[in-house]
């Protein structure tokens, strides 16, 4: 019986702990998305070739290296989505001998590439 | 959890924890590799290579690959280690062994952002929402006012990503290079949209939406993303505006104070942060509609061709899908293993699922597993059963599901489009016995 008062005591406690928690934890998240969407990247991450420094400078201006990593497209396919982004991205156009030394890198570096499904076998990797 | 369960490890970790292992699985017995080579390849794993004569000569370990397949993993305080799709914008994917609660807790909900989470705000109760357009009254309420005025439902609901499922396409399409991951089904609070809609009076002719959020574009030039969708699923009765989900706020990167839940059509219509809602005579033009956004190919097209989006349609009901939420892809089980209880969840957008069916022998034989019935419309359904495995060794469990139209997941993505819209193909988990 003597336990009960507690017990509520308790359980208000940790209720209330879980309110005042909240909103904290909301803004520590948003922080840490900030942090990492902010998060400085060496050039050094992308395949070394000519026209690295000119993707890596043009390309993080709006998004991080992960998407051009990730990427594994052929040289029509990079030349295509210079314009999506210019299109639809607010890009400034590219052209000319600067448009072709970055897809000339993406493509070499970054182009179609054999997988099997997810990554690979994963007892071997 | 009654199953042993092996979360998928790192090449790191299965060389501090059994390296002996480790090198035998991942290096066989065959050449050796020597000096600097093998000294800089240790040092950028984090490990030493205690069995590097068995390593194959000139073989680069996936890990230290170029472009390397290794999954990276979130870490950030209230989420579960999702996998890494980007930073910025930030995208992290559910594997799908973290999807076996019935409801998606908040800390495996997949991130998706098309530009900046926004700050959170002082007073959620005050936030506000615009429904403006083709109305005769047009409004403006807050989160409290909303709740006030309106019923308030709850409903267990199914959203995924549009781009769920992408990386089974071949060749590769643009986008976030999401396994079967960037789904969830929360428990969502909220009024239903037909409610709202109702009280500020759709004028005759009315169409379409077209959503508004406070999240900005990654070159801070205007909205991160702006979509509509056809007035008939706006007055779906479970297309709600919510402010809570699974009896909490919603979290901020989740798109609190207040945000659209669009169930079972391509989540970018879920728009988070909702600041406004304009009824529209025609389809909206907001960034992330028309041409090859959210929309699929009407008659099929040459994978990996140059295709304006011109003809395709927009993307609605999401297409069947399922995942295996007991065993994680690369789980290994002791020796003599010869059954095994698996699970998972399937969904099929606005349809049901009606059959769910396994292959250990890569799909020469199926066996159809027992499935529930969804708790309510719109929410995702569990799969179980127990499969035989006749010896020790490497098998894949494959899984598929039929949805309620009878459309089955395709053995590979199908109708592949710029973008990677609608990919759904027989999902497989690799298991090693022994």
């Amino acid at each position: 019986m003597r336990l009960l008062p507690y017990a509520l005591v308790a359980a208000l406690l940790f209720a209330s702990a879980t309110i005042a928690r909240t909103p904290d934890l909301a803004r520590r998240q948003a922080e840490a998305a900030a942090a990492l969407a902010d998060q400085q990247e060496e050039e050094t991450v992308l395949a070394e070739g000519e026209g690295r420094s000119e993707v890596f400078g043009y390309c993080t201006a709006c998004h991080n290296t992960a998407l051009i990593r990730r990427s594994a497209f052929t040289r029509e396919r990079w030349d295509e989505l210079m314009d999506w982004m210019s299109e639809k991205h607010e890009m400034n156009p590219l052209e000319g001998e600067f448009r072709d030394t970055i897809v000339d890198y993406l493509a070499r570096h970054y182009g179609p590439r054999a997988r099997g499904p997810r990554g690979g076998a994963p007892f071997l990797n | 959890m009654a199953h042993q369960k092996q979360p998928e490890r790192s090449i790191q970790e299965l060389y501090r924890d059994d390296p002996e292992r480790a090198d035998a699985l991942v290096w066989g017995r065959r050449r050796a590799l020597e000096g600097a080579a093998l000294a800089a390849m240790g040092t950028a794993l984090g490990a030493a290579i205690p069995f590097a004569r068995h390593m194959p000569g000139g073989l680069v370990p996936a890990a230290l690959a170029q472009g390397a397949t290794q999954p990276q993993f979130l870490q950030m305080e209230g989420k579960a280690p999702l996998i890494m799709q980007g930073e910025r914008p930030l995208n992290a994917e559910t594997p799908e062994h973290l999807l076996d609660d019935p409801i998606t807790p908040a800390d495996k909900f997949f991130i998706r952002n098309n530009g900046n989470v926004p700050d959170p705000v002082g007073d959620p109760r005050a936030w506000k929402i615009r429904i403006d357009g083709e109305v005769n009254t047009p409004l403006e309420l807050t989160v409290a006012e909303l709740e006030q005025r309106f019923e308030v439902v709850t409903r267990r609901l199914q959203m995924e990503c549009g781009g769920n499922g992408r990386s089974g396409f071949s060749p590769q399409a643009a986008g976030n290079q999401w396994g079967n991951g960037a789904i969830s089904n929360a428990e969502w609070t909220g009024v239903r949209l037909r409610d709202v809609l109702r009280a500020a009076g759709v004028k005759d002719g009315a169409k379409f939406t077209g959503q508004h959020g406070a999240d900005t574009h990654l070159s801070a030039q205007g909205p991160a993303i702006s979509r509509g969708m056809r007035i008939e699923k706006a007055m779906d009765e479970d297309t709600l505006i919510c402010f809570r989900m699974n009896g909490a706020a919603i979290p901020q990167i989740h798109g609190a104070p207040a945000r659209l839940i669009v169930p079972g059509w391509p989540g970018s219509l879920s728009q988070k942060w909702l600041t406004r809602l304009e009824v529209l005579n025609a389809p909206h033009t907001g960034r992330g509609m028309g041409g090859t956004s959210y929309r699929i190919p009407v008659r099929p097209i040459v994978p990996g061709s140059r295709n304006n989006g011109a003809d395709f349609v927009d993307m609605e009901s999401m297409p069947v899908r399922s995942v295996l939420s007991s065993h994680a892809h690369g789980t290994r089980l002791p020796a003599g293993t010869r059954s095994l209880d698996i699970r998972g969840h399937t969904w099929a957008g606005d349809s049901s699922v009606r059959e769910v069916h396994v292959s250990t022998d890569f799909g020469q034989s199926w066996q159809a597993m027992q499935l529930d019935a969804p708790p309510n419309r719109h929410a995702w359904q569990r799969w179980q059963g127990r499969i035989a495995l006749p010896s020790d060794g490497y098998f894949e469990v494959w899984y598929r599901a039929t949805d309620s139209n009878g459309r089955m997941q395709p053995h590979v993505a199908a109708n592949w489009n710029p973008q990677g819209y609608g990919a759904n193909p027989i999902s497989r988990v690799a298991i090693l016995i022994g």
